[in-house]
């Protein structure tokens, strides 16, 4: 079965282009949502396999909601998608929970193989 | 009170190589974006008056696409990113293949999280240079002349003051005509802690 996704970016934009990247290799997107909020209901609801993270975003940020997600699901794999990549914001993400942190604009294989790493881990 | 702001040349030295460091970090990332070169200007870096901001990128009556941000954190200021009317276009033709005529709801997001790249790569570097944390809020868009932006952003940061700090760098995507201005307004009160930062405080 194919691996599942949920994918959190407030840009419409950034959702086409993940979409696109993990279903051309594969992935199940199972669900999107454009803020933090949004996010935590989705994954009670669909329970993805993974989760894509952006961080600045309206209502509530990445980061709270991946600790908001871990709290629910201590086993919840989500990888950070952002373009802040300043060290104490890869930290604090990482500290809530997150597995790993890829910085935008990426590369589709760049993508790909942090979202095959954080599956495995 | 603007005399006893007056920067030195050796501080206005440090704050273009705020701008160049910054908007070198947003060319990689645009270029990554597009897959095209982007060349950059020589950064500039000084106080201008508020009426004149406008001035800077080709007059208040241009017609622009504007993504702006504001920046909190360790400092605080704002960031805009300004496009004439058919570079916008073209640029987002680059991200989004649609023949559509009028920028689509996609093309508009493209641009807007161009804008969120750019400056959060800026950012970054700018980061990494000073070692404080700048947290960029989400970004507004807006199609309008580029005085009604500027203004729309000045009224937040000025406040009571004439004049306002504008670190600015243009790029050029020149194979597809594509030309737009990155500027960075550092809150004046922030302006102490970056200099500090940077070795060059008053």
């Amino acid at each position: 079965m194919a691996p599942t996704v949920l994918i959190v970016d407030d840009a419409l934009f950034m959702r086409m282009m993940i979409r696109d990247i993990l279903s051309k290799d594969g992935f199940e997107v199972v669900g999107e949502a454009e803020n933090g909020v949004e996010a935590v209901e989705r994954f009670k609801e669909v329970k993805p396999d993974l989760v894509t993270m952006d961080i600045v975003m309206p209502e509530m940020d990445g980061i709270e909601a991946v600790k908001q997600i871990m709290k629910f699901d201590p086993n919840a794999r989500i990888l950070m998608c952002s373009a802040m990549g300043q060290q104490p914001l890869v930290v604090e993400a990482l500290e809530a929970g997150a597995k790993d942190f890829i910085i935008k604009p990426f590369q589709p294989s760049k993508v790909i193989e942090a979202v095959e790493k954080a599956l495995k881990d | 009170m603007q005399e006893s702001r007056g920067l030195s040349p050796l501080q206005l030295d440090a704050l273009r190589e705020v701008g160049n460091i910054g908007s070198g970090n947003a060319a990689v990332a645009l270029s990554t974006m597009v897959d095209k070169k982007v060349l950059l200007s020589v950064p500039r870096a000084s106080l201008v008056p508020l009426v004149k901001v406008s001035d800077l990128v080709g007059g208040a009556e241009t017609p622009v696409v504007g993504v702006y941000l504001h920046i909190s954190g360790d400092a605080s200021g704002s960031m805009l990113l300004l496009l004439a009317d058919s570079s916008a276009a073209e640029l987002a033709h680059l991200m989004v293949a649609d023949p559509e005529e009028e920028l689509t709801t996609v093309e508009q997001s493209a641009l807007q999280e161009t804008g969120s790249i750019l400056a959060g790569s800026y950012l970054n570097a700018l980061s990494q240079m000073t070692g404080i944390l700048l947290r960029p809020s989400v970004p507004g868009f807006a199609m309008d002349m580029a005085g009604a932006i500027i203004d729309f952003i000045l009224v937040e940061i000025s406040q009571s003051e004439d004049y306002v700090l504008v670190i600015e760098t243009e790029f050029d995507i020149s194979q597809h005509k594509i030309r737009g201005h990155l500027i960075l307004f550092p809150d004046l009160g922030s302006l102490d802690i970056i200099l500090g930062r940077l070795g060059v405080s008053g």
